[in-house]
């Protein structure tokens, strides 16, 4: 009976080991997408997107923001809210609104992680290159194991939840703007 | 029965652990004309550092012909304010896993440029070359 109980907590053990063990992935753009942003105008303008100071996942990392993955999901937050006419690319906006990932601190070890990150923002009015906002973003956001039992899992969604709480605070400033 | 707990001691490390080996240095500079016209800065010590990380930064700045002071306060009288953030971690002994290091406007506290490294146990740096990667990266970034 013994040896029966031993050999089924090894196949359980094992399948739930299977079952956890993964690399780490980067935060998805589709996580990141702020839904519902209470903007208080909407702009009759274009804007182009650029980022910076994101870095890729690697293979032994923990979860990471790339540039392409903010920018997508800065341009896709941008047409649910409304609050640009339209989103362009490359440099033929109205408008050129670049963030740069600032810091992003993440824990190693724990139950619930909590992120906090900080980004800049600056938008640019492309006529006369003038300044229109710059503004430094601070967000954080905590993933508990009700989120995710796997550790690698729950920081990813730790990190796509301050980054969409980041762009939510980024887009809100913006729509408050006289532009 | 061993090897079960084993077996379960990886589990418990899968659900808590976030991440494994790690090399990585960064900076990103906002423009880099505004880094090269400062003169002087200021480096603002946070409370919780018992290490002196404050001083190994305003020491490399001023190698680079820098007049640098360091303190809690935050002064507007000078061309930049210098923040920082250091993680540090336990491996047979304590070192310094993370630093981030940011160089900002003294009004607005706007980025002008920000350097990051991180490096795990079997790759460590010194405080003192941490520092050294980080601010070397950041003015590579503004030339």
């Amino acid at each position: 009976m013994n040896t029966l109980i031993q050999r089924t907590s090894w196949v359980v053990a094992s399948i739930v080991v299977l079952h956890l063990a993964g690399c780490a992935s980067p935060a998805s753009h589709e996580g990141m997408t702020a839904e519902a942003v209470a903007v208080s105008k909407k702009l009759p303008y274009s804007v182009s997107v650029e980022t910076k100071g994101g870095s890729e996942t690697g293979a032994m990392d923990s979860s990471n923001i790339s540039n392409a993955d903010l920018k997508a999901a800065i341009e896709s937050s941008i047409v649910k809210s409304s609050l640009f006419k339209n989103v362009v690319q490359g440099k033929n906006g109205d408008y050129d609104l670049t963030v740069s990932v600032t810091s992003m601190s993440k824990p190693m070890f724990g139950m619930s992680f909590t992120v906090e990150m900080e980004t800049a923002w600056s938008l640019n009015k492309r006529s006369d290159n003038s300044v229109a906002m710059r503004k430094v973003i601070k967000s954080s956001h905590t993933a508990t194991m009700s989120d995710a039992v796997v550790a690698v899992t729950r920081l990813r969604l730790a990190v796509e939840g301050a980054a969409r709480a980041n762009i939510a605070q980024g887009l809100k400033a913006i729509s408050e703007l006289n532009l | 029965m061993k090897k079960l707990l084993a077996v379960l001691s990886g589990v418990l490390l899968l659900s808590l652990g976030s991440g494994c080996a790690v090399n990585r240095a960064t900076a990103t500079v906002e423009n880099p004309a505004a880094l090269t016209n400062l003169k002087t800065m200021h480096v603002i010590k946070l409370e919780a550092d018992g290490r002196g990380i404050d001083g190994l930064i305003a020491d490399k700045l001023r190698t680079r012909g820098l007049t640098v002071t360091t303190g809690a306060e935050k002064p507007e009288n000078v061309d930049a304010l210098v923040t920082y953030k250091d993680k540090w971690m336990w491996d047979i002994t304590m070192y310094m896993l993370e630093l981030t290091v940011t160089i900002r406007e003294p009004k607005t506290e706007f980025p002008l440029g920000t350097g990051n490294s991180f490096h795990t146990s079997l790759t460590r740096k010194s405080p003192t070359e941490m520092v050294d990667e980080v601010i070397e990266n950041i003015f590579k970034q503004g030339k």
